[in-house]
């Protein structure tokens, strides 16, 4: 999926490429059918972080897990929706992006916390961050952590068929995660599957922070 | 699911409560349930009528004002046990139906409907506008409905049939069933189960199906306009028509139908991808089931 115009294509979508090199550039992805593909997919992330919401959840114990484990405010997260990155970043805010389900005002860019947001950014990123490397990523592994103490704690309060199934889906998700990353060790730059562990990673928060809801509500 | 809970309490369901209360046209309709069931149906009429099987210890309030209705189930020392409620609403009237135990049904709705529970089905027949139905442990079933559709399944089904509008529909260990749809915006993902999608592909419609441990079978009409991307890691590929391929690589690979001004992305990391003519996905999951039908036939024979 790499050739020398696949760091363009995030400046294409921008529209911020001078009008000769889109030209140029539309030529060549009339030719390039693995350009094609993967400006297909970056337009897929940005139509994600457009369609973010940032209605919050409706438990209570979101915040407070969120602030646990430094995710940005919501204003922050506003100020960084513009998406203007390379491939790689845009690889990774694809995975930012879909972990940032409904009012998880969360994103996981590379940047040392307290590190003040840029609105846009065109510098090419040094470094090709694969996805698989996010579950090791401290903010999600924290954030995971957190919900699975507040699932631990409320377990009791939840039927025990409920938990069984819980933990069967986690488990199911988790087999997932773990095929992905397995996939992705042997063709790391593939799109596909940087947005696959990127949703199942997501779809395992999301379970997590519903069952936590419900550990919660039954109190 | 309610087995225990309608063992303990069927014996004590021995009170009806039955009571009417006027609405205004716009009002909404609340009901939370512990356990038990909530069936709506329709009628012309601007009132709400609410029936309750329940427990002589519980009490069931109606409290309605000119926006919300509220109906809910007070025991004596706590919670409710069981109450199965049937209540009668006007069709417009829109719905917020929640329960823990509890199954939701609703049937000739017109207005928006929102039903969640955890260990129980919800199945509707209706809805207009926003129409958003969740389950943890039971199958979820929409049919006739219209407008944005969400609904979320985890360790169950999703079926939905002769819905039109925005949809989007996931589950994490079931299958999903899309068909007779009308959609320029559809969405459905699971992580073990097979997706089913026999539907419209509009132009400049945006469709995505993907599953972790499953088969797409996927509908595209004649004269589709339509750009189809295909990844699966371990899964094959096959069409009930021609297409030529392009942009071939080991995972993924795409093709263009007509003009190409509608996006398809279809995912499964672990099956496969078939795409076919609408109708003939149904041909064909009828011809699975038989043969599975016939396989199950020779094993049980065998056995004996």
């Amino acid at each position: 999926m790499s050739d020398t115009w696949t760091n363009r294509l995030s400046e294409y979508l921008d529209g911020e490429l001078p009008e000769s090199e889109r030209a140029t550039l539309e030529a060549h992805l009339r030719a390039c059918a693995d350009c094609r593909a993967t400006l297909e997919q970056l337009r897929r992330v940005v139509a994600r972080a457009q369609a973010l919401d940032d209605t919050p959840p409706t438990t209570d114990l979101w915040p407070a897990i969120a602030r646990h484990v430094g995710v940005v405010s919501l204003d922050a997260r506003r100020a960084r929706r513009r998406l203007s990155f390379t491939v790689p970043q845009l690889a990774a805010a694809a995975v930012a992006l879909t972990l940032l389900s409904a009012g998880s005002a969360w994103l996981l860019l590379r940047r040392p916390a307290g590190a003040r947001p840029s609105q846009s950014t065109t510098t090419p990123s040094p470094i090709l961050t694969n996805v698989g490397t996010y579950e090791a990523n401290p903010r999600y592994a924290a954030a995971v952590a957190s919900l699975e103490r507040v699932l631990a704690q409320g377990r009791s309060r939840l039927d025990t068929a409920t938990v069984r199934v819980i933990e069967k889906n986690l488990g199911i998700i988790d087999r997932a995660i773990r095929d992905a990353q397995s996939a992705l060790a042997a063709d790391p730059a593939n799109s596909y599957l940087n947005l696959h562990l990127a949703q199942e990673m997501r779809r395992k928060l999301e379970l997590l922070r519903q069952a936590a809801a419900l550990a919660g509500a039954r109190t | 699911m309610l087995t225990t809970l309608a063992t303990l309490a069927g014996l004590a369901l021995a009170q009806q409560t039955d009571t009417t209360v006027p609405v205004r046209a716009g009002a909404r309709l609340e009901v939370n349930n512990f356990g038990g069931e909530i069936a709506i149906k329709t009628w012309s009429k601007s009132a709400v009528r609410v029936t309750a099987s329940h427990s002589s210890r519980d009490r069931i309030t109606v409290d309605a004002s000119e926006q919300v209705v509220r109906v809910k189930s007070e025991g004596r020392r706590g919670p409710s046990q069981v109450v199965d409620y049937e209540i009668t609403v006007p069709a417009a009237m829109a719905l917020a139906l929640s329960g823990v135990y509890t199954d939701i049904t609703v049937d000739g709705s017109q207005g928006e409907i929102t039903a969640e529970t955890v260990q129980g089905t919800v199945k509707v027949s209706g809805g207009v506008g926003n129409v958003s139905l969740k389950s943890v442990q039971g199958d979820v079933t929409l049919e006739k409905a219209r407008g944005r559709i969400d609904l979320s399944s985890v360790n169950e089904t999703i079926k939905a049939s002769q819905i039109s509008g925005d949809v989007s529909a996931e589950t994490v260990n079931g299958d999903i069933s899309l068909v007779q749809v009308e959609s320029s915006n559809a969405e459905a993902t699971t992580v073990n189960g097979d997706v089913l999608y026999d539907g419209t592909i509009k132009d400049g419609g945006r469709y995505r199906f993907s599953t972790h441990d499953g088969d797409l079978r996927v509908s595209v009409p004649e004269k589709s306009n339509v750009s189809v991307s295909v990844s699966t890691f371990d899964g094959d590929f096959n069409a009930c028509f021609p297409v030529q391929l392009t942009g071939k690589t080991k995972h993924r690979f795409s093709f263009t139908i007509g003009s190409g001004n509608a996006r398809l992305e279809l995912e499964s990391f672990n099956g496969d991808i078939r795409l076919c003519r609408p109708g003939q996905l149904a041909k064909d999951k009828d011809r699975d089931q038989h043969k599975n039908h016939d396989q199950d036939h020779d094993q049980d024979q065998e056995e004996e």
